[in-house]
């Protein structure tokens, strides 16, 4: 996990309100990256710091809801936070449905943007905290040889060792060493364990299942 | 040209005018004399030329003499001719006979020679003691013609006649062919009108109260003429003021539809800085409310705060001005500052579509006068319309330029402002109906923008033209003449 500090990125195309903007995030102690346009923000390097992203709706060129289907298209999941100089209804529809956080009209109440800044924040962190663990499964996932994915699919779906080695053409006891090398190589410190591991990974209970993605 | 007076020098008939023609009816030599010489003086003091014809009992020498008495100069006048004394009988008579013609003649070739050597005209007096039975038909003759022929000439003939010659019969005659006659009655001289005269007077005189009249009536339908006018002027004027005002009032509606239109933009545009407003404020609290505040950070935030408050005015300001003013100003205008007013106006609108607006301005745009906001309207809706048509054209192409040049013209420079874009442009037929009322191609206007900014250019003394662009969309032009 890494150990950064939040950092809140900023699209506005007026500089008077971004640097405003800059100034009031500041001084409640975030770290505040602000940018004039979409296409600065997309070239900029990426941090790998939860964060969030407060965005003007009306933007020359790339407008804010074309970064947002841009940034959708790509693996980031920084949360958005739309501004708008005017309640545009059928926007903030879009937007919201499109996943932003909040959508706030200009000029907007300190502690609305704070809180939905807040919001986006920890629904980052939680994000890829999750996106950390599951990464991690699946590299302990990946550690295991096909028969021990195939016993671990079995034993998932509830089945007895016997019965996985009649289902497999093997003994009984290999199954169980297997199932042993399943339980160390999943870190599993139970069955009920290794089954909400697989569940995050997507098996299905099924032996001959779909393979878990990717 | 004869009715300019002349002084007769005789107290009874005072001033004559040119042409007159009158006789005199003498008792005694000294009457005569004494009369004739002052008539003579007279017209010699008033630069004429003098003809005295003398008779018996009269002669040249005695009345050289007598005039000498009165006038010191006669020598000189005498030697340069400005007066000729002759005799009758060399004057009248030529081999013993009167002749009339050569008379007449005789007059004219003076009158044509004392024009010519640039004396006022000839004053003539003619002694008729000569006269004998015998010429006395020729010589009434004689005295008719001249008595007609001198009436449009720069002569005066007094003829003067010995009461002791004359009968009855030949005063009647003689007074008949004279314009009046005068005569020593009582010791003193009398004027003697004759019949023709006073009928002339009578009936100058009633024509000069008919003309009176028709004078009074003429004067009457003329003041009633010119009461009607004056009234037609006052509606006319009336009129015109009431159409001065609807118009500077429709445009002021205008103005305000247009406003409307753009008034979610324009909110946006005074959103904003309030947003930074805002924002800044809640930082500085956040700052002070810090056991060690970071005043530098306070004080970067206070500046800002007051620069975004100053935007936000400002376009309040433009606003205002838009929306309160109809009636119409006549100012110095300087159209650049009208462009980078109406700017701000336009701008978020423009953002909202993705449209760019570019300037270029002439250096030496001349001042003109108008008044200020109709100006910004006729740009801003010269904007509106062009960003309408970059609407939905290809995003290269949303892009309008604002340009403003100098044109020379046989009046004088004017000045010119165009409204490029890349848009859909206007067919050829559509042309000449772009500046009607209520003619639109668009799905929801009103077709009002056009002809309003038609009119008001108009009332600029100044021009709006569109060209279509070779490429892509249209141009429309504003031209106004520079102030003097």
């Amino acid at each position: 996990m890494s150990s950064e500090g939040p950092v809140v990125f900023v699209v506005d195309d007026d500089r008077s309100f971004r640097d405003a903007l800059r100034r009031l995030l500041t001084s409640v102690g975030l770290s505040v990256e602000v940018f004039p346009s979409a296409q600065a923000f997309l070239s900029s390097p990426r941090r790998h710091a939860p964060g969030c992203l407060v965005l003007d709706v009306r933007l020359p060129g790339l407008s804010g809801l074309d970064l947002q289907q841009e940034l959708a298209n790509t693996d980031t999941t920084l949360p958005i936070i739309f501004l708008t100089g005017h309640g545009d209804i059928p926007m903030s529809v879009r937007a919201m449905k499109a996943g932003a956080v909040e959508f706030l009209t200009k000029p907007f109440r300190e502690q609305d943007l704070l809180d939905a800044i807040r919001h986006a924040i920890d629904r980052d962190r939680v994000a890829r905290a999750e996106r950390l663990e599951l990464a991690e499964l699946r590299r302990r996932y990946d550690l295991l040889t096909p028969r021990e994915q195939d016993v671990m699919g079995a034993t998932v779906a509830g089945l007895l060792n016997k019965q996985i080695a009649g289902q497999l053409g093997t003994s009984e006891a290999t199954v169980k060493e297997q199932r042993g090398h399943v339980m160390r190589k999943m870190q599993a410190a139970s069955l009920a364990d290794l089954v909400r591991s697989a569940s995050r990974l997507g098996i299905t209970p099924a032996g001959s299942g779909p393979t878990p993605p990717r | 040209m004869t009715t300019e007076m002349r002084k007769t020098g005789i107290d009874v008939i005072g001033d004559m005018p040119w042409g007159t023609h009158v006789c005199l009816f003498y008792e005694t030599k000294r009457d005569l004399l004494d009369t004739l010489v002052s008539y003579c003086k007279a017209g010699l003091e008033s630069q004429e030329f003098c003809l005295w014809v003398v008779a018996e009992p009269v002669r040249e020498e005695e009345a050289r003499h007598a005039l000498k008495q009165v006038v010191p100069d006669l020598d000189r006048y005498l030697a340069d001719h400005s007066i000729d004394v002759v005799s009758a009988g060399d004057w009248y008579l030529q081999d013993g006979t009167f002749d009339l013609r050569r008379v007449m003649s005789g007059w004219h070739e003076r009158l044509a020679l004392a024009m010519a050597r640039g004396y006022a005209g000839v004053r003539v007096t003619g002694d008729t003691a000569w006269l004998e039975k015998k010429d006395w038909k020729d010589f009434c003759e004689y005295e008719e013609t001249l008595n007609e022929s001198i009436a449009n000439q720069r002569l005066a003939v007094l003829c003067t006649y010995p009461l002791a010659a004359c009968g009855a019969a030949e005063i009647l005659d003689v007074a008949r062919t004279h314009q009046f006659a005068i005569a020593k009655r009582h010791e003193s001289w009398e004027i003697i009108e004759t019949p023709g005269l006073k009928q002339a007077k009578a009936e100058i005189k009633r024509m000069n109260v008919e003309l009176e009249q028709r004078v009074v009536e003429r004067t009457s339908e003329l003041t009633a003429v010119n009461e009607k006018l004056r009234k037609e002027i006052l509606e006319r004027k009336r009129a015109e003021e009431a159409l001065h005002q609807a118009r500077g009032e429709l445009a002021h509606a205008t103005r305000v539809t247009t406003l409307g239109e753009l008034a979610a933009s324009i909110a946006h545009e005074i959103n904003q800085p309030l947003a930074a407003i805002i924002a800044d404020a809640n930082a500085c609290l956040n700052w002070l409310a810090a056991d060690r505040p970071d005043l530098d950070n306070v004080r970067a935030a206070l500046a800002a705060i007051v620069n975004d408050g100053d935007r936000a005015a400002q376009v309040i300001a433009r606003i205002r001005v838009m929306l309160s003013r109809s009636s119409v100003a006549h100012e110095p205008c300087d159209l650049a500052r009208i462009i980078r007013e109406v700017h701000p106006l336009i701008r978020p609108e423009l953002g909202r579509h993705g449209i760019m607006l570019e300037t270029s301005l002439a250096r030496d745009l001349p001042m003109v006068i108008g008044d200020r906001v109709q100006l910004q309207q006729v740009l801003l809706n010269l904007l509106m319309n062009a960003a309408e048509a970059v609407r939905d054209v290809p995003p290269q192409r949303r892009r309008l330029m604002v340009r403003s040049t100098v044109e020379e013209r046989d009046d004088g420079p004017w000045a010119v402002v165009a409204v490029e874009d890349a848009g859909v442009g206007f067919k050829e037929d559509e042309a000449p109906r772009l500046f009607d009322a209520f003619y639109t191609t668009k799905p929801g206007g009103l077709g009002m923008g056009l002809s309003i900014s038609g009119s008001i250019v108009d009332g600029h003394r100044g021009r709006l033209w569109a060209t279509a662009n070779q490429d892509h969309g249209a141009t429309f032009h504003f031209a106004l003449p520079a102030m003097r």
